[in-house]
């Protein structure tokens, strides 16, 4: 029973680590910019079909493959945000809703005019095949790749928000966009930036779990979903709360599966309504 | 001039009037075009099977239509997505037949969508014939007991994933532990509760030891994977179908699975675009000849001329290899045209009279229909995905072929539970 329990606690922290990537950079974009972007999922969706492309079709290296990924959905959010979103910064937050909701669909359609309604799966890279033993019984290679991406990301995210003059430029638009910008801070430029590297940490989270996770039209939809519920749960806009919250998340859905498995699709709701009783603010909220 | 091109126009009018009119009188059922409307989930991670309805109904239509049509009146499709939905279902189903005026309905992938539609069907007066839904509650509950004719099914329902699963693995003595992991709806509840029920006749002995339930767009098994895992199982029962079918054979595969189990039944991984995806790790032979699966249809069976060239016809149209759901489909369309012109009439209780006693051949074999619950009857094997020199992608060989009488359930039908 006890190698269960730990296992299982294994498997829920490899599902963890894909929230935190996509509730991360979501976070990020709403701790700064203040909008909530529902087209993150989508993001998350074109990272999966670039990795799909770069290592599946034209079969580079799987590490490059990833780095492309990332940098081609960075570009995706640098458009976005430089064309689209910068223009809607001072009116109703309705407008950023449909606008990010249009992109939603608009970006549904896009793969599949490019990819094709049939999902995309590209091999395991062999580094990655295989499996540890972890309680006496097999935990495969990938996930721990996946464990350890999240935590490295985790760590980077920490160092340059805590550590690097980058981080407090962040840190001050976030607390007072106006005092900010009187201090000479390019307030826009940063805003780019930011969304810029949200929008990389969902194409991260897409793309490291391409060969493991098909790429099909409607899955940013389904992560999207996941990610509000562990951003509600952390605390809008902390980084802390979104790390905290998806390892709560995924490491106690994964136990719902082995001991629940008929609740199995309420199980994460039934969390969130937990935390909004006792703390409606979210879990790390000031 | 003017005089002149009032002349010609009215010259080129009169002609115009006259094919109109020849047109009529070819079509002897007194409508301009038989109108179709067909549905399936074009969108969403299931969208490929929407698609292969479309290219099923397009390349039936064109055939019929270039043969000159039924009883001389040409078909015309439309095509809509339901996204998978319910209300988009219904809505379609509603607009197609009221605004666009649609003589008949085709498709449907999905069970919740199928059983919503059924009473809309009766209200509506069309028939649809269903292509791919698959819960047995739409012919045995909607058509034999609540009466709703409009309903005919054209492809077999969770007879073939559940039943005739377990008249392959009730010999294996050495499979005595059963879990599953299944899709979170209707059709993985019942395709499970029909297995354990049909199963448990023949072997009192067998244990059903765990069950996991993925909703759709699970991206992750990993997680019910192991969670059925924990019960040491000797099989495992899939049900999660498209897309989520590989996903979760391959990361049960990274999970060591298949040196741990058995026998591995998935059910609908006989599917074209399932056998695609796990065309790399059957090359590999990484299943260990563990993996049973079956579908609807599958282009390697039977081997008939019509099979074959449906096969040639079809990879020449559409440079694809047809998945069951455009089989199924493409076959509705030839059951309707037979219909129709022994009905000598569009008239919904007309078809369905004409229906009755009607034995067809389609590229899937000769099919039946069954008057009590409008269902049509036809065997498909299940079998074991293999690579084949005659195929680019793989195709289930080693087939067990079972006769419909044995597989199919006969009224009069005892419930079986939709819950999980």
């Amino acid at each position: 029973m006890i190698d269960n329990i730990v296992f299982q606690g294994c498997v829920g922290l490899s599902l963890a680590m894909y929230l935190w990537l996509i509730s991360a950079g979501l976070t990020i974009i709403f701790g700064v910019l203040r909008i909530v972007n529902f087209a993150h999922g989508s993001l998350f969706m074109v990272g999966t079909y670039l990795a799909y492309t770069f290592y599946g079709q034209l079969a580079l290296p799987f590490g490059l493959a990833i780095a492309l990924s990332v940098a081609g959905t960075g570009l995706l959010g640098f458009v976005m945000e430089r064309g689209f979103l910068k223009r809607l910064y001072g009116v109703d937050e309705a407008y950023q809703l449909l606008l990010t909701f249009g992109f939603i669909l608009i970006l549904d359609d896009a793969v599949k005019a490019i990819w094709g309604g049939v999902f995309k799966i590209p091999p395991i890279p062999d580094f990655l095949d295989g499996a540890l033993t972890v309680a006496g019984r097999p935990f495969p290679v990938y996930n721990v790749f996946v464990i350890a991406v999240g935590v490295l990301v985790a760590i980077v995210l920490w160092f340059v928000f805590e550590k690097t003059w980058w981080g407090r430029i962040v840190r001050a638009i976030a607390a007072d966009r106006e005092m900010a910008s009187a201090m000479g801070i390019r307030v826009p430029r940063v805003f780019s930036g930011v969304f810029v590297a949200g929008a990389m940490l969902a194409g991260l989270g897409g793309a490291i779990g391409s060969p493991v996770r098909v790429a099909a039209p409607g899955i940013g939809t389904a992560m999207i979903i996941q990610a509000f519920i562990i951003t509600v749960i952390g605390g809008l806009g902390n980084l802390k709360g979104a790390f905290v919250s998806s390892l709560l998340v995924g490491i106690l859905s994964a136990y719902g599966t082995l001991f629940f498995p008929v609740f199995e699709l309420f199980f994460i709701f039934v969390i969130m309504a937990v935390v909004l009783l006792v703390r409606p603010q979210g879990l790390f909220a000031r | 001039m003017n005089k002149k091109l009032s002349g010609l126009s009215a010259v080129l009018l009169n002609l115009l009037v006259l094919c109109i009119g020849v047109a009529h009188a070819q079509c002897k059922l007194g409508v301009p075009v038989i109108k179709v409307g067909v549905q399936g989930a074009a969108s969403g991670p299931h969208s490929d099977y929407g698609r292969q309805i479309e290219m099923g109904s397009t390349m039936a239509t064109e055939e019929i239509n270039a043969a000159g049509g039924i009883l001389g009146c040409k078909v015309e499709i439309r095509f809509m997505d339901d996204e998978n939905r319910a209300a988009t279902g219904v809505r379609n189903a509603r607009l197609l037949v009221t605004d666009w005026g649609a003589h008949f309905l085709v498709g449907t992938d999905s069970s919740g969508v199928a059983m919503a539609l059924g009473p809309v069907l009766a209200e509506l007066k069309r028939i649809q014939f269903f292509t791919h839904a698959a819960t047995h509650r739409l012919t045995e509950e909607l058509v034999a007991q609540k009466g709703i004719h409009e309903i005919v099914r054209v492809s077999v329902p969770v007879y073939q994933d559940a039943i005739i699963a377990a008249l392959i693995f009730k010999d294996r003595k050495d499979v005595r532990r059963w879990a599953t992991i299944g899709a979170d709806y209707e059709y993985g509840y019942v395709s499970w509760n029909l297995f354990k029920e049909t199963l448990k006749k023949y072997r009192p002995d067998v244990e059903f030891v765990g069950e996991a339930w993925a909703p759709f767009l699970t991206l992750d098994f990993a997680p019910h994977i192991s969670a059925v895992m924990a019960q040491k199982p000797d099989a495992i029962f899939a049900t999660p179908w498209a897309g989520e079918a590989v996903q979760l054979l391959r990361q049960a595969l990274i999970q060591g699975v298949f040196d741990n189990v058995q026998v591995w039944w998935q059910a609908m991984g006989g599917s074209v675009d399932v056998l695609e995806g796990i065309a790399g790790e059957v090359q590999k032979d990484r299943f260990k000849g563990k993996l049973w699966a079956t579908a609807r249809y599958i282009h390697n069976w039977p081997d008939t001329p019509e099979n074959k060239a449906f096969i040639e016809r079809f990879t020449k149209r559409w440079k694809r290899y047809p998945n069951y759901s455009a089989e199924t489909t493409y076959s509705a369309f030839f059951i309707m045209k037979a219909a129709v012109e022994k009905a000598g009439s569009l008239e919904t209780t007309k078809v369905i009279d004409a229906l009755k006693g009607m034995q067809i051949r389609n590229p899937g074999g000769v099919r039946t229909f069954r008057a009590e619950d409008q269902q049509f009857i036809y065997n498909v094997p299940a079998g074991r995905p293999m690579m084949d020199p005659k195929y680019p992608i793989p195709v289930l060989g080693d087939l067990k072929v079972f006769p419909a009488k044995d597989y199919y359930r006969y009224p009069p039908f005892t419930p079986v539970s939709s819950g999980k």
